[in-house]
């Protein structure tokens, strides 16, 4: 059973029997609005040519973060302003008391998608407008004419003065979906090269993206790594043996291991991207646990900017010691007919970007649900994986990670280092202060 | 300013080969005026169809009009002369048309088409001097209700009438989360003389070009599909292997199939690595990709369906513009292979166009004309050539359109009019036109093979109905022929048969079935 439905799309047989019934006088809930826009974000990641993995997580960012900040400017909320706290986050906008929630919401959500998705396809923009005027519809339903204008323009309001802000940080603007029109491969020994035949991937993706102003870190380089395993072609060398462990592990995949690294694999323009999948998995937990608009935006919020963090930090690591994909030393030196079972990406290996990130949404998960917490996984159930269970945040992250080994587009290295520094940079977004004192 | 990518390995090899010969085309007005028009649902089709309708041998053309109504083009060019056309009214003004095929599906000696439409679509039968009927009920056909964006026909063996393959697109009623919503492509098989209920070809996948081909000569053409990974969840290219009186099957990677996720587009094919077996051009958004059999994929004479991708090492990516300063990645459509120069090594000609305004994307996205050199690779051409039109294209044709000898071009432009351009110096020597007969069903010899020997060179062209974005070429095969005068050439027809090598020289040949190729004069009556 697909887990996710458009909750005002669906038609009273089809209505989710878990949800809970949200009595809201705007004629949707809040919760709703958020659920629904969310399902479209994730969508229009992946059909958004520039999205890629970080790319997607910038938005998530700064999506979850306006939401944040356009409910925590109501008087009666709950939530604490993340200005001040989060990295130069000026303040936002002041609401007035009585805002409807439902209407603030979608004010900034709207625009947020209107703005972060202008690129997208024509299908694209028509699916914005199909849910804005739904949306609108089942709120004006319910709210006098007033009091929708008035939460509307607070969330846009919220919205304009974060997306003027996030202007700034270097992440703004991505031209040829991502990969630099000029590029010197490095000469190092065990320098990078291009790992595909598209004539756009010979350069490297967003080499400049660690060098973007993150959320929650001081600077890009505040979660650090430990450095990459010395080069060498030297079959007694360590460097040989890692390599060594991706062919030999590769070659003897169990069923299981292919699933995981499929299931994992997280393509940008075929999935809702890495970061993506960690929205997915939060927006279907916040969604069983029914909760409100406010702890959906606090979750959302923090795993958006965490995952952009993480993107930030690893990528700023990529570039710093710009280090050969496996496929590309496998190839030269053990075997040349091997294939990975993953494309690899086309950019430096070391640390891997999906551990970097996983690990940091694996920490910022565990705060808000808890260590402990067991889930299920049903991202990819429409592209007709089984819905994975695990017991907690941590074993879905180390096996996010495992999943690059499995694939053949990491050494271990790389997965369990960038596991670690994901891990420091999610503990970066856990210090903020997201509730008021009581 | 344009910037170049500072790698060794992107330096153009063709540079250290001789650079092919570059035709040279001139824009002319020649009277047509057509508009692929509409929003949303005409993003994509857009296609454009040479055949002769009027029985003089000149091809005539067809254009889509999207949501306004579609139009047929009478030749008049003179022969060698400037290209004309004249509207004639035909039946086919049909509002909703993303494309037609041409084909003889009654087997009379008339050309018909396969009208591809948002919503129903429809078989239109020829009845001569450009006219045309409606024929769903007389043959049985089921148009549908769908967002058609594909077509292709062959003749399965024992049948007197052609298979069609349907390729659907989105379905087009979803709003909201249009995605994973692609709806069933179809398999209309012939039930006698008419069409049986169509089969669904489950998992489909947006279809915007599919084309039956016989990939690895087994003598049974299947069915490969290029799908949209826009749209499709669980999606890949795909092949199906359509066996006489079998339900149709999919290859697996059981067979070797590799699961490959593009923006399919476009197909169009050819022998170009002179193997003996069909390669194809893919076309998509930023690379394209040129799909040859893989080293070890054949066997015993046994063909796994196993491809590399050596758009790259050819040079025939064309992944984005290469004049102006749009610098965006390209958007391709329709591709078609043909020797544009007369060289006698076959051309790849892509018309290109943004999908409206996608701003990750170029506007300024100019057709490629990549000329293929002596050493294999593709020379980008279309601006030398004066073909490097900017405005949306979607669909075309590559016909010899004034009987010159040249292929002419023309092209079906998104909201704006359609552009033909005359060949009037190909370049590279002169050519064989050639139209195929055999007695009974399929008359025309869909599904056969011509080859053409010149020197030391055997150029091989699968004849097929299909491909391409919505378009296709029905009548003349074209073959250049470099410095040689004279060339020889066989038929191997859609059973197997072997034909006769033959003497042919410069000029329209009649091959016909079992008998000697016959020369044909433009200006007579059709042959």
């Amino acid at each position: 059973m697909q887990r996710r439905g458009v909750l005002f799309g669906l038609g009273a047989t089809l209505a989710l029997p878990a949800l809970p019934a949200r009595a809201t006088a705007s004629g949707i809930a809040a919760e709703a609005v958020m659920h629904d826009w969310y399902r479209l974000i994730l969508e229009l990641v992946r059909h958004t040519a520039t999205y890629t993995p970080p790319v997607a997580s910038r938005a998530f960012a700064y999506v979850g973060l306006s939401l944040f900040e356009a409910l925590a400017a109501r008087p009666e909320s709950a939530l604490r302003s993340l200005a001040g706290q989060v990295k130069s986050l000026p303040a936002t906008p002041a609401a007035a008391p009585g805002l409807d929630p439902a209407a603030v919401a979608h004010g900034a959500l709207c625009r947020a998608v209107e703005v972060f998705f202008v690129n997208t396809g024509p299908t694209g923009q028509r699916a914005m407008a199909a849910m804005k005027k739904r949306i609108a519809d089942k709120l004006a339903s319910g709210l006098p004419a007033p009091a929708l204008a008035a939460g509307i323009a607070h969330g846009e309001s919220v919205f304009a003065a974060i997306n003027d802000w996030s202007q700034s940080d270097g992440g703004a603007v991505v031209e040829n979906m991502g990969f630099p029109m000029e590029w010197t491969l490095g000469t190092h020994p065990g320098a990078w090269k291009p790992t595909s035949l598209i004539r756009l991937q010979q350069a490297p993706l967003l080499p400049n993206w660690g060098k973007n102003r993150p959320f929650c870190m001081d600077s890009p380089s505040s979660a650090t790594i430990a450095d990459p395993t010395p080069y060498s072609e030297d079959p007694a060398s360590q460097f040989f043996r890692e390599a060594k462990e991706v062919y030999d592990t590769t070659r003897a995949l169990t069923d299981e291991q292919k699933i995981i690294a499929r299931f994992w694999s997280d393509d940008p323009m075929l999935s809702p991207t890495p970061p993506g999948h960690w929205i997915t998995i939060a927006n279907d937990l916040l969604e069983e646990e029914g909760a409100d608009v406010e702890r959906r935006a606090e979750v959302m919020a923090l795993l958006g900017m965490t995952v952009a963090d993480a993107f930030i930090a690893c990528w700023h690591s990529k570039y710093e010691f710009d280090t050969v994909r496996p496929v590309t030393y496998i190839k030269a030196l053990i075997d040349k007919t091997w294939e990975p079972l993953l494309i690899t990406p086309p950019f430096p290996e070391y640390p891997s970007g999906h551990s970097t990130q996983s690990g940091a949404a694996e920490v910022v998960l565990a705060h808000c649900f808890g260590a402990d917490f067991a889930f299920v996984d049903y991202t990819h159930e429409d592209e007709g994986f089984e819905a994975r269970p695990y017991p907690n945040f941590r074993a879905a992250a180390d096996e996010a990670g495992m999943s690059r080994l499995y694939g053949g587009i990491h050494f271990m290295p790389g997965i369990v280092n960038g596991l670690d520094q994901g891990r420091v940079v999610g503990a970066f977004a856990t210090k903020l202060q997201t509730r008021k004192a009581a | 300013m344009r910037l170049l990518l500072a790698l060794p390995a992107l330096l153009p090899l063709a540079a250290f080969a001789e650079a092919p010969p570059v035709p040279r085309f001139v824009a002319e007005d020649a009277g047509v005026t057509s508009v692929f028009a509409g929003d949303w649902q005409y993003m994509v089709g857009g296609g454009a169809s040479a055949f002769d309708c009027s029985g003089d041998g000149m091809p005539d053309v067809f254009t889509a009009g999207g949501e306004g109504k579609s139009s047929l083009w009478r030749n008049e060019s003179a022969i060698g002369g400037a290209l004309k056309f004249a509207k004639v009214e035909s039946g086919l003004e049909i509002d909703a048309i993303t494309g037609a095929y041409p084909l003889d599906i009654d087997n009379d000696g008339i050309t018909d088409l396969a009208v591809m439409r948002v919503g129903e679509n429809i078989l239109m039968r020829g009845l001569g001097e450009c006219r045309f009927e409606r024929a769903n009920e007389a043959w049985g056909f089921d148009g549908g209700d769908a967002w058609s964006t594909a077509f292709a026909a062959m003749w399965e063996k024992g049948q007197d009438w052609p298979t069609l393959a349907i390729g659907n697109y989105i379905d087009r009623k979803e709003e909201a989360f249009p995605w994973g919503s692609c709806t069933d492509n179809w398999l209309h098989r012939p039930d006698g003389q008419k069409f049986a209920a169509p089969l669904p070809l489950t998992p489909s996948f947006c279809a915007l070009s599919i084309l039956f081909t016989d990939w690895n000569r087994s003598g049974t053409p299947s069915l490969r599909v290029s799908n949209d990974r826009e749209y499709y969840k669980k999606g890949q290219e795909q092949m199906w292997e359509v066996l006489p009186g079998q339900p149709p099957r999919l290859l697996t990677p059981a067979d070797g199939w590799a699961r490959l996720r593009i923006w399919g587009m476009g197909i169009a094919s050819h022998d170009l690595t002179g193997d003996g077996y069909p390669d194809y051009y893919l076309t998509s958004m930023a690379d394209n990709k040129l799909q040859v059999l893989k080293d070890g994929a054949i066997k015993d004479g046994v063909a796994k369906p196993v491809y590399a991708d050596i758009a790259f090492a050819k040079g025939a990516t064309a992944h984005r513009p290469y004049t102006g300063d749009d610098l965006r990645p390209s958007t391709a459509w329709h591709a078609q292979i043909e020797d544009v120069n007369n060289d006698g090594l076959p051309d790849i000609w892509v018309v290109k166009g943004n999908v409206d305004r996608m701003p990750d994307f170029a506007q300024a996205d100019p057709n490629n004309l990549l000329l293929q050199g002596a050493d294999g690779v593709f020379v980008e051409s279309g601006d030398k050539a004066g073909v490097a039109s900017t405005k949306i294209g979607r669909g075309g044709v590559l016909a010899d359109f004034n009987m010159d000898g040249a292929l002419d071009m023309a092209v079906v432009n998104r909201r704006e009019n359609v552009e033909l351009w005359r060949n009037v110096a190909p370049g590279g020597g002169e050519a064989i036109q050639m139209t195929l007969r055999q007695a009974g069903a399929n008359r025309n010899a869909i599904g056969a093979w011509v080859e053409l020997r010149a020197g030391e060179r055997t150029d091989r062209k699968e004849i097929t109905v299909g491909g391409g974005h919505m378009s296709g070429v029905f009548g003349w095969w074209h073959f250049g022929l470099g410095a040689a005068s004279e060339a020889e050439v066989r038929v191997i027809w859609p059973d197997g048969t072997e034909g006769a090598w033959q003497k042919v020289t410069p000029g329209f040949w009649l091959l016909e079935r079992d008998k000697d190729a016959s020369a044909w004069t433009p200006g007579t009556p059709a042959p």
